[in-house]
């Protein structure tokens, strides 16, 4: 019997809604294929066709969570924002619409974004990092530099939005108003660093 | 001449120091350790423990002017001809380095340094603009943040909230901002936004503050000082609950009628959370643009009278303290109505405090000296004023005398712009400060405040108010019982 894209299409979206039920109610570890395919309904050599780990499942979700994020921030920009601004409204719309699958996410970006050499790279990962990183250099391009910054400066900004993910996936402070603030700082100081313009606000020794 | 030649630079600079800093007779009698506390601190990079040290001391503005805080403070301890001498900058980077490491604390040590500038004669004038500009910065929050905290608090866009919104804020609040906006039922409104996270910021500064303080520690006072840091960071964390302020402000709003013409601005609830608190908006201006525009003496005495009448009505009905009053707190409204807004940072006092007032308010008025002694030193926590050393019993009776002073004179007006007055109550708030004799109930913290923030708003109108008539009116209300409504 052939399956109809649509069908394939709609079978996808169960077994991530149910995946995400799943990882919700038990944590991400605890969760098994087995489980999930109890859940969707399927065999489990069927749901391999579809997703092949509960990792790539878990990136899935991120991916699409930071798609819409990437649209949201689109439709909000507004166009007068400045740098810091701009890459603000950019990170906390996809975090934002990462926001449900907060509770466990934390052992999935640990492997799937790791800045650590791993023997298998995920790909969804990798996806996810490029695509972010792309975003940022377009949005710094928009504000008068005369070209993207280099490896070294994405590098850094890329330890930051880790740090910033990694903090979010633990923040116990309502509505992670505690990341926020983190968001901002590592944000003007990134900006400070690529515009080269250190304010009087450098710590030198006195005397 | 030929001594100190012979000297190093440095062993100068600790001689200086040695001399200026104020000395703890039980244990550190010549100041030592202090001076080697700060010595210690000045010769180090201090570690960035805090979120909020990133903005270190703020601007330029901010370091240039805690700076020069330190220096005020410290030649209010020397003679006349050190004061040259004190300028130079090894104690002001000291100084600097150690209000650095208090981040949010410096919040307060903010709060005090605009208390001074508005005590002009107590700053030399060029000292006190720049220390009016400070108050504690949380960190500008640009529209985005903005959003977000407004997606968080209401689940919708500022411009969704309201009918239309400002980007810009107007104003600055001591742990946000202010932004102007308009209901869709039509209302002005101001909506004080908070800073994300800033209550954490707040407890690790004030936990690094008793750490750098723990080698002074070994005194008799230090518990007292610790209660008074306790009551600091319980006050600090309150002024984070934007519900709680609207709630202060509702309860004061009950107290005036328009026949008053003093105003509580209106809170909407629908638009407050604990981030963010809307109000109605008063047009008007603060006290520097007021003055600016060399109003008449009567207008001056019509303002006096107005805010005697407001932080009196709050003071003897429902037992609070406006611990915070200063200038950014008063509307001089184009109506010629007072508005007083910033109920954030509110001492109620307890039935037990309120007595203890009372009866130091009533010793004074009947002249009843042994009365007032044993008032006086129950509220510096000793059991009686035998216990007190003489000198210390002296100066805090004067400081009190100080505050009673309006209750006590003659005449049907009293004059709040009188130099002389004025300055006495400085000197002797200082020669506490300078002898130490501040232990007390935390709750004299915040008395402190009220009356001397009241009081140099007055100074620098220049306003006379009838006082007395004022307060009999007001005091009518006296019984011990906070009236609620």
């Amino acid at each position: 019997m052939r399956i109809s894209e649509q069908a394939k299409q709609e079978t996808r979206v169960r077994i991530l809604e149910k995946a995400a039920e799943l990882f919700i109610d038990k944590g991400f570890e605890d969760s098994t294929t087995r489980d999930i395919a109890l859940a969707a309904g399927l065999a489990a050599g069927t749901m391999f066709n579809y997703f092949p780990s509960k990792e790539t499942m878990a990136m899935t979700m991120v991916n699409e969570a930071f798609r819409q994020g990437m649209e949201d921030f689109q439709r909000r920009r507004t166009g007068e924002e400045d740098l810091t601004e701009e890459l603000f409204l950019f990170i906390a719309s996809g975090l934002r619409r990462l926001q449900p699958l907060r509770p466990f996410l934390g052992p999935v970006l640990e492997r799937s974004l790791s800045p650590f050499p791993r023997k298998t790279v995920c790909q969804e990962g990798e996806a996810a990092r490029a695509g972010h990183l792309d975003a940022v250099q377009e949005i710094i391009v928009r504000h008068g530099f005369t070209e993207a910054p280099d490896y070294v400066a994405m590098n850094m900004y890329w330890s930051l939005y880790l740090g910033i993910l990694a903090y979010w996936t633990n923040d116990p402070s309502p509505n992670q108003e505690e990341t926020r603030a983190l968001i901002d700082y590592s944000l003007r100081f990134f900006v400070q660093v690529i515009s080269g313009v250190w304010s009087d606000k450098g710590e030198t020794h006195a005397g | 001449m030929q001594a100190e030649e012979g000297k190093t630079t440095e062993s100068l600079q600790m001689e200086m120091l040695l001399d200026v800093l104020p000395k703890e007779s039980a244990t550190d009698p010549t100041g030592q350790r202090l001076a080697k506390l700060i010595t210690r601190i000045s010769n180090k990079r201090v570690p960035v423990s805090s979120f909020s040290r990133i903005w270190t001391l703020g601007s330029l503005n901010a370091r240039v002017t805690a700076g020069y805080f330190a220096y005020w403070l410290r030649s209010r301890f020397s003679d006349a001809d050190k004061k040259q001498r004190l300028k130079s900058e090894a104690h002001l980077a000291a100084a600097l380095k150690l209000f650095g490491t208090m981040g949010y604390l410096r919040g307060a040590v903010m709060k005090i340094g605009q208390m001074l500038a508005n005590l002009p004669e107590v700053v030399p004038e060029e000292f006190a603009e720049v220390l009016s500009a400070l108050h504690f910065e949380a960190p500008p929050m640009h529209y985005a943040m903005v959003r977000e905290v407004f997606l968080d608090e209401f689940g919708r866009e500022p411009e969704e909230v309201f009918a239309s919104f400002d980007r810009q804020a107007f104003a600055a609040a001591s742990l946000g901002q202010v932004h102007r906006a308009r209901l869709k039922s039509g209302e002005e409104v101001a909506v004080k936004i908070q800073y994300p996270g800033i209550a954490r910021t707040i407890k690790a500064d004030l936990r690094n503050l008793r750490l750098l303080l723990q080698p002074l520690c070994l005194t008799t006072d230090w518990q007292n000082t610790l209660d008074k840091l306790a009551d600091i960071e319980q006050m600090l964390l309150m002024e984070t609950d934007y519900e709680q302020e609207a709630s202060f402000g509702k309860e004061a709003r009950l107290l005036f009628t328009a026949a008053d013409r003093v105003v509580v601005p209106q809170v909407f609830d629908d638009y407050c959370t604990k981030r963010v608190l809307t109000t109605e908006y008063l047009a008007g201006c603060h006290l520097d643009e007021y003055l600016a525009g060399n109003p008449t003496q009567e207008d001056r005495d019509h303002f006096t009278n107005l805010l005697t009448v407001g932080t009196f009505r709050i003071y003897y009905r429902l037992h609070w303290f406006l611990a915070d009053p200063h200038p950014g707190n008063f509307i001089f409204m184009t109506d010629g109505r007072l508005g007083m807004i910033d109920f954030g940072c509110t001492r109620a006092m307890t039935d037990e405090e309120w007595l203890l007032i009372c009866e130091l308010e009533r010793a004074t008025l009947e002249l009843d000296e042994a009365r007032f002694n044993r008032a006086t030193a129950k509220a510096c926590l000793f059991d009686g004023p035998e216990e007190m050393e003489p000198e210390r019993l002296e100066i805090v009776r004067r400081g009190v005398y100080w505050n009673m002073e309006p209750w006590l004179k003659d005449g049907r007006l009293f004059d709040f712009g009188d130099r002389e007055f004025f300055m006495r109550g400085v000197d002797s708030l200082m020669e506490m400060t300078r002898k130490r004799y501040t232990r007390g109930s935390p709750l004299y913290l915040w008395s402190n405040r009220f009356v001397f923030g009241g009081r140099a708003i007055c100074y620098r109108m220049k306003g006379r108010c009838e006082f007395r008539k004022i307060h009999q009116q007001e005091s009518a209300w006296l019984r011990h019982e906070p009236v609620r409504s």
